[in-house]
């Protein structure tokens, strides 16, 4: 039975995850939105995934680490969108606004 | 499908493309059963719910009204379709293709026969709680591409009763998966072959072996004895006979209510209340597609409840055709996929007369039902299905020499299980229905709490 | 099949990078959580590809299924009103683009096609055995009980959290602003916006002092 790792040779994959941090990388820090910013964090964290996946898949695919790894990062990326989303609706109803560049008052 | 048409044109074509071909034959056949389903519900529903509010219903169109549907279908196609000027225009398209397309999804899992399940996941359960759970967000475009502020407030009513009431569902399909240890759906009626209550445990004491029209073969059951035994089976083994699968059953079966908004459930779509909810700014085919989504979604979560706790294809008769070979297995497959079409049309009809018999929930008593009855409920039942579990196919070793229950009988054992567990249930039941009959607790009041 | 499976990964991987760039670069923040989501089905479905199938149908129930419908709220609960004027890109964005460009380009693509990565052989006769869903519970079950436990406890310390911090007392409850309300205020910051001595150094342009996103 042909399987990914005949197919597909583990650097693409670990390019694609590397390709996915930059452009969240990019997001989070070119955003002026909160929550455009936390929209770049999470497509950060899910290239981190694919590339425990990948490395789990390719290297030891028959040891459960890598995708319990993985699950543990789903979970903390959940719980931290949950908060960070939190946060960032107090901070609307506490200033009126969810722009990034206007809650500067700790600015020196 | 695939070994079929591998016998018919396997020379002709690559396998790639015999596979291709035999998926595509197959989900056009589970697309149009649903569909031909669908129909069907539409009108039975209009007919029944009249009959129970004592009036006729549609009988006009081709005998007793059956063509209706059709007439509906018509209306629809020919409707204007009318986008809002100011609402998002890619997301109000595609919000009705968000929401019709998990449903879709989730008749591959499902085992329609004996030997009828197009796909045969390991995960399957999990992943049709998971496809259920983006049709969510398919809501939440409908209500935000509107432009408009009830559907927006009656999306997110909707969004909020559908992720409180996934949690008491996916929890008492846990159960089912604690009893059948694994989360594939293709076992699950094999699971529930047997009588009821006692299950597959009357086994064959004649040596010589029984007679295969009543007694069945058990091979794959979990913890079985690692010979091959042969128990009675009359094909009503099944869970919701139990305890834990009747609690278990009651529970998905009001939570599976709630997922595909039914009656008492029904606010996202209250007319009276908020317009028609989420989908007030949408008119002709993506209307349709949104009632469509909702009828197929009950039918699936109806089909998913049958197979889980009424033992989806299983039936009397279904076995013992089985077992004699040949071309009485396709007799039984065919057996068997007009069980399962029963019970999911039971369990729809049950659906309409709850519908036409009780009115609806506030938002608040909705909530409150899930989280504080629903769930615990769902709870207890967990604890009960492992011990369940435990007591009919642990060893004593297992049990680390707290209990030893290896010197039982297969059907002692499950008699035990089904009493400790009716006892715990029947108990826990008790008690969370008359928490939740309290008063409210009075607020604390100030002037009450007297220093000493 | 193996070309079979080479294609499929390359849709999937154009699929996934071009909704995280349209993720981060269009304007509507609405549009924008859209197309995460689709990235978050694109990386679903390598994970199906990669026989991880847990794994790939947990990322569509948590990520699909909870985060996306919570950043969707979040997003509609922090509207603002004024439609989408306004650059959503900060004024030094040239630099936000090099960092990354720079990291992917002279870091990760050197580091990943120059590595020996030590792959093991392909087994002689049978498939190698892959852990699946049965094994992932055992294992939570056995050797990582104790992050198991410390992630639920986890979970509900972020779910009390998040209700704290978003609570709001009933008396500080606010309704929905009326219209002329609405614009009542608009124009108050306005006036508050004109009235303010301008700082020395500015990265904010006074049209945009209003600020946020639709």
């Amino acid at each position: 039975m042909p399987s990914m790792t005949e197919a597909v040779p583990l650097p693409w994959v670990l390019t694609l995850a590397g390709a996915l941090f930059c452009v969240g990388l990019f997001g989070a820090l070119s955003r002026r939105n909160t929550v455009g910013i936390l929209l770049g964090i999470e497509l950060m964290l899910n290239a981190v995934n694919i590339n425990l996946v990948a490395f789990w898949r390719y290297l030891e695919p028959n040891v459960v680490a890598g995708q319990t790894f993985a699950l543990f990062v789903i979970t903390v990326a959940a719980a931290e969108a949950a908060i960070g989303l939190a946060m960032i609706i107090a901070i609307y109803r506490a200033r009126q606004t969810v722009n990034a560049d206007e809650v500067d008052s700790l600015r020196g | 499908m695939t070994d079929i048409l591998r016998s018919w044109i396997g020379s002709a074509l690559p396998d790639w493309l015999i596979v291709l071909i035999a998926y595509l034959i197959v989900t056009t056949i589970v697309l149009f059963y649903a569909v031909g389903n669908f129909i069907l519900m539409v009108w039975a529903e209009r007919r029944i719910v009249a009959r129970m509010q004592d009036r006729l219903g549609p009988n006009r169109v081709g005998p007793a009204g059956l063509l209706q549907p059709i007439a509906d279908a018509v209306k629809m196609f020919t409707k204007e379709d009318i986008v809002p000027r100011n609402a998002d225009r890619w997301v109000h398209l595609l919000a009705p293709v968000v929401s019709l397309a998990p449903v879709a999804m989730m008749l591959a899992v499902i085992p329609w026969g004996r030997g009828w399940e197009p796909i045969d996941l390991n995960v399957a359960l999990l992943y049709i709680v998971a496809v259920s759970a983006v049709s969510g967000v398919g809501l939440m475009m409908a209500g935000w591409g509107s432009n408009n502020k009830f559907a927006l407030l009656g999306a997110m009513r909707a969004v909020a009763q559908l992720v409180s009431y996934e949690i008491p569902a996916v929890t008492a399909l846990l159960t089912v998966v604690v009893l059948a240890g694994g989360m594939s759906l293709l076992n699950l009626p094999h699971l529930q072959a047997g009588v009821p209550i006692m299950g597959a445990t009357i086994l064959c004491n004649d040596p010589a072996g029984c007679s295969p029209l009543l007694y069945t073969t058990i091979t794959s059951f979990p913890g079985s004895p690692n010979e091959p035994v042969q128990a009675l089976d009359l094909g009503l083994g099944w869970w919701v006979f139990t305890p834990v699968g009747l609690l278990g059953f009651v529970v998905f079966f009001i939570a599976a209510l709630a997922e595909g908004e039914r009656t008492p459930f029904d606010i996202p779509e209250a007319d009276s209340e908020i317009v028609a909810g989420y989908m007030t700014e949408y008119s002709g085919m993506k209307f349709a597609t949104f009632y469509i989504a909702q009828y197929i979604l009950n039918f699936a979560l109806a089909a998913l409840a049958a197979t889980a706790f009424l033992g989806g294809w299983q039936g009397p008769g279904v076995a013992a055709l089985a077992n004699m070979g040949g071309p009485w297995v396709h007799a039984a497959a065919a057996l068997s996929a007009f069980y399962l079409l029963a019970k999911i049309w039971i369990l729809f009809f049950v659906m309409i007369w709850l519908r036409g018999a009780f009115p609806r929930l506030r938002v608040d008593q909705l909530m409150d039902f899930a989280w504080k009855l629903l769930l615990p409920l769902a709870l207890v039942n967990i604890l009960s299905a492992s011990l369940m579990v435990s007591i009919t196919q642990w060893t004593g070793a297992q049990w680390s020499g707290v209990v030893n229950l290896d010197g039982f009988a297969s059907w002692q054992r499950q008699l035990i299980a089904v009493i400790v567990t009716a006892i715990i249930n029947i108990a826990a039941t008790y008690w969370i229905l008359s928490i939740n009959q309290r008063p409210a607790e009075q607020e604390w009041d100030e002037e009450l709490v007297v220093a000493p | 099949m193996n070309t079979l499976i080479t294609i499929l990964f390359l849709v999937f991987a154009v699929f996934i990078l071009v909704a995280a760039i349209m993720t981060v670069t269009v304007k509507n923040i609405v549009h924008a959580a859209l197309w995460l989501i689709s990235s978050f089905f694109g990386v679903g479905a390598l994970y199906l590809l990669m026989e991880a199938e847990f794994l790939g149908v947990a990322q569509v129930l948590i990520y699909v299924g909870a985060v996306s419908i919570l950043i969707l709220f979040a997003i509609m609960l922090t509207r603002d009103l004024e439609g989408s004027q306004n650059r959503q890109l900060t004024p030094r964005w040239w630099i936000a683009l090099l960092v990354p460009a720079a990291l992917f380009g002279l870091l990760i693509v050197p580091t990943v096609m120059t590595h020996a990565w030590q792959l093991p052989p392909p087994p002689a006769g049978q498939p190698p055995s892959i852990s699946g869903a049965q094994q992932i519970g055992t294992a939570f079950m056995r050797e990582y009980l104790l992050p198991f436990e410390v992630a639920a406890i986890l979970l509900l310390v972020a779910m009390i959290g998040a209700i704290v911090v978003a609570f709001e007392e009933r008396e500080q409850r606010r309704r929905v602003l009326t219209l002329a309300e609405q614009v009542r205020l608009r124009r108050q910051r306005q006036q508050q916006v004109a009235t303010l001595p301008e700082p020395a150094v500015s990265a904010v342009q006074p049209s945009e002092a209003t600020g946020g996103e639709t």
